[in-house]
This record gives structure tokens, sequence and C-alpha cells, in this order.
């Protein structure tokens, strides 16, 4: 278990020096997801929703956007370029077990995906001077969120063939992300069915509990009504259990879908 | 941790415990197709074994198995007497391995490289330390200057002779400099138990002198190794013993000199003249020759199989020299030749064609 923790480390570690050095990776996985931020806070300048300034809305959800850039895309692309060049095979071949390599991809996803977060929050304290409510609550599901995504690339991995076509199978869970996420409205303002929609997908939860902890009010339910600590955990637990099914889901898509190895012949 | 037995070292029975590697009866399946159809051997301690192939012989793929990267369909394998698979996490830190191709982070400087596996290993509780001979620390105070780079990355890097290329990026190496720098990683730890993926694919001969020297080296310290290999040479080198795989099956098996016994001797010698037929040469054991008439002479060879391989040649020799006594002829360009590997592996792929 140490060891796995060690490996899974110095994976990690690996991981954000080999996206330092890479242009392409940089740009997909940190500038994008922050000019994405500013796009969408273009449309809703002005505006007010559910008791927030519509820009405040926006950044407040736009993490649940960053583990789609910063973890779903990029741990595709790594985990498929990685089986097709054996680097997997030889990583967990070598020294680290199965779980720490993944771990590992996991870790330094997280380590991007918390950069990330920090920055919105510096531009939400210079444009709003808002701090963050509930940094605990912040990090449990930065953790669960980074899990949930982590795996489910895991699994999309699996079913890309190389990481050329990696570009493809990212799409409709990105589609499907950047219209059902409650990142620009609240998921209850869709009509019927999309609403009942928005409301199942993986990353509504995290959204809802991000914004909740980020502005001390209710953003689970919608209400924006002012809350205590206590009275945000209580309101995100629903949301927490739904974060939790979708964990178990992806974990089992993943070990259905992931492999280690190229196909053979 | 277990140590070693060094009285084990020697040994070349198949005593349960002296066996590093035992493989019972394996079957290997890829969907439809069986890649090795039920093999068996064992690999003691300090002993290096070979197996010999061609292409899709069921080498790799015996290989990966002992590896630990998928359990046998059927049969049994153990390495150090544990389970691969099952028991990967014990067996994970005593095993070193070098696969066929791949694997590098292109990114990665090629000290990098060896610094990540360093780490690794040290966090699984096998520091590192320099493997090699004894020459190492002295020429260490050489290169051990180059900046940024430790110590015990540039010895690592000097065992295979690649210091000149620490700085460069493992994406710009060509294929025999990636072998070296696999061969680097995977002796990195001092593991008990090797395993090599035709080690010296694509590198050039001088590389692969070095490359024999740090495997004999490793042999010698009580490493135990298994090597598959294209190069009948490498096996005739290396090898304590060695089988030829062909079509997922073991056709020959032993020790290198059991396994050329068992290719034959060769008499050949030529004849003025092309009146000759069978009938009119002598049959040494009842082994018929081989006639071939060419620029009025005619070329005759034996083949010499049976008897004890140490003295059948001289046997077969002697009534082809009283015949020739008798006759008044002259065996012109006489050659007596032993077996060698390569008639045995021909023998064996040859045969199956």
């Amino acid at each position: 278990m140490r060891t796995d923790v060690l490996h899974a480390v110095r994976l990690a570690r690996l991981d954000l020096t080999l996206v330092a050095r890479n242009t392409t990776v940089m740009f997909n996985v940190l500038l994008l997801p922050l000019l994405m931020a500013w796009m969408f806070t273009q449309t809703q300048t002005g505006a007010d929703i559910a008791g927030v300034s519509g820009e405040l809305f926006v950044l407040t959800g736009v993490p649940g956007l960053m583990l789609g850039f910063a973890v779903f895309i990029n741990l595709v692309n790594s985990f498929t370029a990685r089986r097709e060049e054996l680097v997997l095979k030889r990583l967990r071949g070598g020294q680290p077990s199965g779980p720490a390599v993944l771990g590992g991809a996991a870790l330094g996803a997280l380590a991007l995906f918390l950069g990330q977060v920090v920055l919105l929050a510096i531009w939400m304290h210079r444009t709003d001077g808002v701090m963050p409510a509930n940094v605990p609550l912040l990090l449990v599901v930065a953790v669960l969120g980074v899990a949930l995504f982590g795996l489910l690339a895991a699994a999309f991995s699996g079913i890309t063939p190389n990481a050329e076509l990696a570009q493809i199978t990212v799409l409709p869970v990105i589609m499907v992300m950047m219209i059902g996420a409650p990142v620009a409205y609240p998921a209850d303002v869709l009509p019927g069915p999309l609403g009942v929609v928005s409301n199942l997908l993986p990353v509504t939860p995290v959204v809802e509990i991000m914004r909740t902890a980020f502005l001390g009010a209710d953003h689970v339910s919608g209400s924006g009504a002012a809350l205590g600590m206590a009275g945000q955990w209580v309101a995100a637990l629903p949301s927490l259990g739904i974060l939790l099914a979708w964990v178990a889901v992806a974990a089992l898509l993943a070990r259905w879908l992931f492999r280690w190895e190229p196909r053979h012949g | 941790m277990r140590t070693p037995q060094l009285a084990d070292a020697t040994g070349t029975g198949t005593a349960g415990l002296g066996n590093v590697i035992e493989v019972g009866g394996l079957r290997q399946k890829y969907g439809d197709f069986e890649a090795v159809r039920g093999i068996s051997f064992t690999v003691p301690r300090g002993e290096l074994f070979a197996l010999l192939g061609t292409n899709g012989a069921g080498k790799t793929t015996t290989m990966e198995v002992l590896e630990g990267f998928a359990p046998a369909t059927d049969g049994t394998v153990r390495v150090l007497g544990l389970d691969p698979v099952r028991q990967h996490r014990e067996l994970r830190p005593r095993v070193g391995i070098m696969l066929q191709e791949g694997g590098f982070l292109g990114d990665l400087t090629v000290a990098e490289t060896v610094d990540l596996w360093r780490g690794l290993s040290e966090d699984a509780g096998r520091p590192v330390t320099l493997s090699g001979g004894t020459e190492l620390p002295g020429s260490l105070t050489l290169f051990g200057r180059v900046r940024g780079v430790g110590r015990a990355t540039m010895g690592a890097l000097e065992l295979v002779g690649l210091e000149s290329k620490a700085r460069t990026k493992v994406r710009q190496l060509s294929g025999g400099q990636k072998r070296r720098l696999d061969l680097a990683l995977a002796v990195l730890s001092r593991p008990e138990v090797l395993f090599l993926d035709e080690p010296t694919t694509g590198m050039d001969p001088e590389a692969r002198r070095t490359t024999w020297q740090v495997i004999e080296d490793l042999r010698a310290g009580g490493t135990t190794v298994l090597l598959t290999t294209h190069y009948l040479e490498e096996a005739e080198r290396l090898a304590s013993r060695l089988a030829i795989m062909h079509e997922g099956l073991i056709h020959t098996y032993g020790t290198v000199e059991e396994v050329v016994a068992g290719s034959g001797d060769t008499i050949a010698f030529r004849l003025p003249g092309t009146t000759w037929s069978f009938g009119d040469l002598p049959a040494p054991d009842g082994v018929t020759p081989t006639l071939t008439y060419a620029d009025g002479g005619t070329e005759v060879v034996y083949a010499i199989a049976g008897g004890q391989p140490e003295t059948r040649a001289h046997a077969a020799l002697r009534p082809l020299l009283a015949w020739a006594d008798e006759h008044g002829e002259v065996l012109e360009r006489l050659a007596v030749r032993r077996g060698t590997l390569e008639d045995a592996f021909m023998r064996v792929v040859g045969e199956r064609r």
C-alpha cells in the first residue's frame, strides 16, 4: 500500500513534468477551458441567476467543464497513447502495480484540476470579491469529480483504438457536458425531460456542489438561499450520493473496458 | 526477503528448490489461436536458458506468461516458487524485464528515464546499487560530473555504453540504443530473475558484444536469466541450456552440446571425375553419401548422426581412408565438420515447413 502511494505520487509528478513539456497538451488542458470560461461569462453579463451575478454563476460552474478538459480529455489521450506505445505495459511490468499506475494518472489530473480551480477562485476574488465559503467541501467534490472522470477516461480509452481517434471518442461526452451541465444556467430552467436528464448527468452534482461550496448558498436545489457550513453539507448530501453512484458505475465501466495493452494481432 | 542459496547456483539437476523458473504443460490461447501448445521446462538458479525459434514460435507469449502479463490458459508456471499473476506484488521487485520493444516516454531524456526507474525501484524497497564490473567506479569519476545527472544513473548508463546519450530525448535514440537503455532499466535493481526478449535485436556488433558481457556478468553474479533470441550465435555463447521452439512446441531441449550432438557431423570431400555412383563408395555404419557432380568432379557428403557424438566422425573416417588407399584415390578437400546449432535449428524449423 505504501509502495503504491509512493509510486502514484512519483508517476503524478512525472505526468505534470510531461504536460509542462507538451505545448499542445498545455493549450488543450489548461488554456482552452479558461478561454471557454471567459466566453461563457460573456453570455451572462448583467443577468442575475439564483441570487448571484451571471458572471459569478458561470465562474462557479466552470470547474464542471474543466473536469471535461483537464481530466477527461487529458486522460483519455494519455491512456490511449501510452497503451499503444506500450508504456502502460512496461510500467505495470516494472515496479508499479496497476492501481498505482492509474492512481498516479488520477493524482496528476487532480493537481491540474485543483490548479485551475485556484485560478478561478482568484478570478472570482478579483472581479466579485468572493472567497470560497467551504474549502473542505470543495476538496471532497474535486476528489470525487476527478475520480469519476478519471475512471470514465479509463473506460473510454478502452474503446479508443489510437491516440488520433481520441479526439472523436471524447466528443459525445464533451458535447453533453457543455450543453447539459448547469454551467451557464440552472438545470431546472431546461424544458421538461432535458431538465431531468441534466439532473442525472454525472457532471451536474459536481457543478452544483462546487457552486454551493464556493458561494455558501444552496445551489443544489437552486433556491440560492444562504446556508451555514453544516447546511451546505446537508444540501450537498443528495448530490454527493448521485456522484458516488456515478463513481461506482464508472469503476465498473473502467474495469470492463480499460486495456493495458494493444489488442493482439 | 529470501536470499539466493549459493549451493544451488551450479546445480544442473531439476530438484524443486533449485529451480527458479518452472513451466509445466503450459498452453496459451488468444481467442481461437493457440500460441503455446503445451511446453515444459525448468531453469535452475544461476542458469541462462535460451528460447530459440522463428517469429510466431511462441517465445514471447511464454515470456509474457512468466512475467505475469497474462494468466496461463492451462498448465502451471512458477517463478521463484511464486505464481506470476496472483503473487505479482511479491515477485515484482525481484524480477527484471526487458520487453521486445517500445514502452518508453519519448519526451524524457535517457537520464530522466533511468532516474524514473531508479525511483520506482527505490519506492518498492529495492534500492539501486551499481551493477556490473569492478572497473565502474574508476570511470565514474570521469563521467559522474555530467550536469544534472546523478552518479548511480551515470553508472547504469555506462554499463550499457549510453553515457554520451544521457541528455538525449529517448525519442531520438536508434533502435539499438533503445535496446541498451532497456537493458540498463532491466538490470537496475539487480534482479534475481531476468527476462530478456530479443535483447540484441537492432544492435551493432560492438553493442551486441557489450550486451553479452553485461548478461554474462549478471549470470556469473547469480542472476537467473531467461532469454529469447533469433541469433543462434547469441544462444551458443550465452546459454547454459536452450530449447528450440516451433509453432508453440519445444522440439529440441538440452545443453548446447547436447542439442548440437543431435544435429550430427558432416564429412565432405571431392573425387575427380563424374562417374562415381553410390555403389562405388563405402557406407560406414550404413550411412550413404549424397553426391553432387560439378566441374568435372564429384562432391561427396556424409551426414553422420548416430553413434557416440564424441567418436563417430573418427570412426566413420577410418573406412573412408581405408577405401581411398585401397582404390588409389585421394579424398580431395577433405573436411570434417561438427554439427552446429544452425543445423539443429534448421532441422526443427525445416521439417515442419
